[in-house]
């Protein structure tokens, strides 16, 4: 015979047993410590010392992958320094990073130089492929905002649109231009697609493409899953992006040159920049960073689920900088 | 511009209004997949909600089983919910949308019949008894009827809080409402943020309207005012 008391208590345990059920434990990749101390192997960070009236650096994240572990690169980099450095979320899109640095909730961000100079120029379209050149505009917009840009790095994220490997046979696709003879083809990607100039609108302008009658707006990390499942046909992807290789997917060579050079960059306040030692440090980090290394730690992220902070501190190690 | 002027300059434009894309298809979306998440919340809640309201037990359980809807947030349902349904066929958007939909929905239609039905005063379904009435005649003649005014207010708080949060599927490609926020704000374009949102708001206020009118007509009993 149950007593009230215990059928009280498996009323209210039960919903908790089963909400704990559901929800695999997922650790926040917190800013701890001991990971960033452990590294003391005397690179270019941890040798590095900041100078004693130093502002506090926060650095703002995007809402993918990528640019969580670029920014706990920076992090513990400068934190092995010793800067008092946080890491600050900004969410999926450009307008809100600018406003938190606006705001002065975050100082440091990593960065692509194409994309970047066209959310400043309201896709003007001024990025070429020429690395510095696109830089180089950026930052005449970014004097405007008291920001800076460093140093591009060799590492590339562009937009990649790729489709399965069963679609590429089947339709004959290899390049964007092949996209022409399909406008039936189901696009699947982020909403600002549609107006990114690297996306539907440089593929109407630059391949005469014009998918936007099927265009599907998803969540990033949708994207993928909903390729392998055939509710898209294209999907708009990051070049670094592991699955590319890992799925098997074919990427359509954008043999027109749509795209410009998104590589990755430091973005800061000038504030920052004029601290002695600051930019060496993001530099040495910069010239860490290759396309196809990023390409692995986006894996290590998407396909091992690694937390961005152990994969932040294995690269940093690797290159010698911890 | 002012936010208003947005808001008008997206609506006047007759081609944000058709297509697959458009407002007028959008609409009919948001309201099919808002009437299926409800009528489905009804269809598993109400039987089992007027059964154990009958036998007066289990409800404690039940309603802490039921509740399980509103403690885990609708987004992490919608996320958990795509990937099973890409496997299993069911696709993008309306299905995954649909299971967080009916788990927010059911909680309010069950706790408030099973109230209704347990809260009616022992005196009279002893009286229907005692009048030679069956325990179905009572459930059916005396628990059910008691129990409508209250059945009706957990359903049109299902309905309103679905017409709200439908706007959720948006992120896993379902094209109701929410489409226009989720767009407006990855584009940076106000006019059609605003679009979403209003539609939502009006939306939520005919649906509270609409089940005002309704709870009137079916149980015009509770109408009267003052001592009956």
């Amino acid at each position: 015979m149950t007593t009230r008391p215990a059928r009280w208590l498996l009323a209210m345990l039960l919903p908790l047993a089963i909400i704990a059920a559901g929800c695999g434990s997922d650790d926040d990749d917190s800013a701890s410590d001991t990971t960033a101390a452990s590294g003391e192997g005397g690179g270019a960070c941890s040798e590095a010392t900041a100078p004693d009236d130093a502002p506090a650096i926060t650095i703002g994240a995007q809402d993918f992958g990528e640019s969580a572990i670029l920014a706990e690169i920076y992090r513990q980099c400068l934190d092995a320094a010793g800067y008092d450095v946080s890491i600050q979320e900004v969410g999926g899109f450009r307008d809100l990073e600018l406003a938190a640095f606006d705001g002065g909730d975050i100082n440091l961000a990593p960065e692509y130089a194409a994309s970047m100079l066209e959310a400043l120029n309201d896709q003007a379209g001024e990025a070429t492929a020429d690395a510095q050149e696109t830089a180089d505009k950026l930052k005449g917009y970014l004097s405007d905002l008291g920001l800076v840009a460093l140093t591009p790095s060799e590492a590339v994220d562009t937009n990649a649109l790729v489709v399965t490997k069963e679609t590429a046979d089947k339709l004959d696709l290899t390049s964007l231009s092949d996209l022409a003879d399909h406008p039936e083809l189901v696009l699947g990607g982020p909403a600002d697609c549609e107006t990114n100039a690297f996306c539907l609108p440089g593929l109407k302008s630059v391949y005469g493409v014009d998918l936007s009658a099927g265009f599907t707006p998803l969540e990033p990390a949708a994207v993928a899953p909903a390729l392998d499942a055939g509710e898209i046909d294209v999907a708009l992807l990051f070049s670094t992006d592991s699955r590319i290789v890992t799925n098997d997917y074919v990427l359509l060579e954008d043999d027109k040159g749509m795209l410009a050079a998104d590589n990755v960059l430091p973005v800061l306040t000038t504030e920052l920049a004029d601290v002695e030692g600051l930019s060496d440090l993001l530099d040495a980090i910069s010239e860490s960073l290759t396309t196809s290394g990023l390409t692995e730690l986006n894996r290590r992220f998407d396909v091992d689920v690694e937390d961005a902070d152990k994969i932040a501190e294995s690269h940093l190690t690797d290159a010698g900088l911890l | 511009m002012s936010a208003w002027s947005e808001l008008v300059d997206y609506l006047t434009v007759a081609d944000h209004w058709w297509g697959r894309r458009g407002i007028a298809t959008r609409i009919g979306d948001h309201v099919q997949i808002s009437v299926a998440a409800t009528a489905a919340a009804v269809a598993l809640a109400v039987p089992p909600a007027l059964w154990l309201g009958h036998i007066r037990r289990g409800g404690a359980v039940a309603t802490a089983a039921v509740n399980v809807g509103r403690a885990v947030p609708s987004f992490a349902i919608v996320a958990l919910a795509l990937p099973i349904s890409l496997r299993y066929g069911f696709g993008l958007g309306f299905w995954p949308t649909l299971v967080a939909l009916v788990a927010l929905a059911l909680p309010p239609i069950f706790t408030n019949t099973y109230a209704g039905v347990a809260g009616i005063d022992r005196a009279v379904t002893d009286a229907a008894r005692g009048m030679g009435m069956r325990g179905h005649e009572v459930l059916w003649r005396v628990e059910a009827p008691n129990a409508l005014p209250l059945l009706l207010t957990g359903v049109r708080t299902s309905a309103v809080q679905v017409v709200a949060t439908a706007t959720l599927g948006a992120f896993v490609g379902f094209g109701g409402l929410g489409a226009f926020i989720n767009e407006g704000f990855r584009q940076q374009d106000d006019g059609k943020q605003l679009t979403g949102a209003v539609l939502v708001a009006v939306l939520a206020i005919a649906t509270e309207l609409l089940f005002g009118v309704g709870q009137r007509l079916l149980t015009p009993w509770t109408n009267r005012k003052g001592p009956r």
